[in-house]
């Protein structure tokens, strides 16, 4: 059975990420997946790094606020990031929830660190990421596209090493129409429900 | 030149903060006037609250004094040099904040009205600067692609002046550096600064 981990990332409710969201448990759902929902802004989490999680991740120590995030990292076999893209790449929210939980507890990683500070995550065999941009596909590739390449690159080469990346974004967002946000709702819920 | 110097990282003593002061140094000895935003040390807010969110299409985007101090600067800077460690291919956290919150629309660019399309609107800014270290390899950066170097010297180099150009500091394989290659690294920072133009 899946194992997925949704990891949402938007601050505001009744936005269209959120919308996503939904698509995304819907289609796991009929997946008959087991999920567990992660909301970053609901949580109040705390993106930012600190010296205090420098300290930890050479010591070994466990920042008691991380342990509940970091059990649902090592639980999943799928992870799935819902969110908006800004500034080309993830919003710092969620890179903060990368810097600390992914990266900064790599004392608890089961494979030791790979060598660029990353501690591998065998247990993930599935990377997913939905999102939305405001600006079309051309200026993402003209801006570097680093919120793709962080996920299906930088992410997945800790991961299993089979693992298998899926992008689903909107792009243009700012200028679609109501059917076009429609069927990428539908889509992403086709996508994810014929995950396996 | 009024250069803005900005540093992201938790570590009062880090590499980072060295390389920020031998820069910070070298652009003085340059005849520049710079001005210093130490993120970290100045408790600067992460992430986009959900009130900014709500505001952000307003004509009203910014919510805090510090945001706003921020954007003073930048509005007038014409050079921005970033000092930061690259975490997971990117950018720290507090730094992608920092561009997401600070350069909202109406500072570092415009919607269009007409056409609905962005329009860069920090013409004032001529030169941007990436100075950051790596614990990986040069090689292996290219590999998995250096995403905070690309939202610096792409997505937010569309936003400033047509002929802006950009220089890039790395550097590689720190945890494995020596104290002399440190030092000569942090030399070449502070020369390369000074001369600046």
């Amino acid at each position: 059975m899946t194992r997925a981990l949704v990891v949402y990332c938007h601050p505001l409710t009744e936005s269209f990420t959120e919308a996503t969201r939904n698509s995304v448990i819907s289609g796991l759902k009929a997946a008959d997946a087991e999920v567990r929902l992660t909301d970053l802004y609901a949580d109040g989490f705390d993106p930012g790094y600190s010296a205090l999680d420098y300290a930890n991740s050479r010591d070994g120590g466990i920042e008691p606020a991380l342990t509940g995030y970091i059990e649902d990292l090592a639980w999943c076999d799928t992870l799935i990031f819902v969110y908006p893209t800004w500034w080309a790449g993830q919003p710092s929210m969620l890179i903060g929830w990368i810097d600390r939980v992914w990266a900064g507890a790599a004392a608890q990683g089961d494979g030791g660190a790979t060598g660029y500070g990353l501690p591998k995550r065998q247990n993930i065999k599935r990377l997913i990421a939905v999102t939305s941009h405001g600006s079309t596909k051309f200026i993402n590739m003209v801006e570097g596209e680093a919120g793709k390449r962080t996920l299906t690159r930088c992410l997945r080469s800790t991961c299993h090493w089979r693992a298998r990346t899926t992008w689903l974004a909107l792009y243009a967002i700012d200028a679609s129409t109501l059917a076009q946000r429609e069927a990428f709702l539908r889509k992403v819920e086709r996508r994810i429900s014929n995950l396996t | 030149m009024l250069v803005l110097l900005v540093i992201a990282d938790p570590l009062e003593d880090s590499f980072s903060h060295l390389l920020a002061r031998r820069a910070e140094e070298g652009l003085l000895a340059g005849g520049h006037e710079v001005i210093v935003l130490d993120l970290y040390d100045q408790g600067f807010q992460v992430a986009m609250s959900s009130e900014e969110r709500a505001a952000y299409h307003d004509d009203e985007p910014i919510c805090d004094p510090m945001v706003a101090e921020h954007v003073a600067i930048i509005q007038r800077a014409e050079a921005v040099v970033f000092v930061y460690p690259t975490w997971s291919s990117g950018l720290p956290a507090i730094l992608k904040g920092w561009f997401e919150r600070v350069m909202v629309p109406g500072v570092a660019f415009r919607f269009d009205e007409r056409t609905g399309k962005v329009r860069p609107a920090l013409g004032n800014v001529r030169r941007i600067v990436g100075i950051s270290s790596y614990a990986c390899s040069r090689r292996h950066m290219r590999v998995l692609n250096d995403n905070g170097r690309r939202t610096i010297t792409r997505a937010f180099r569309v936003n400033t002046g047509f002929g802006t150009r950009t220089r890039w500091f790395g550097f590689y394989d720190s945890t494995e550096s020596t104290e002399s290659r440190r030092a000569e690294f942090a030399a070449l920072v502070e020369r390369e600064m000074a001369e600046l133009r």
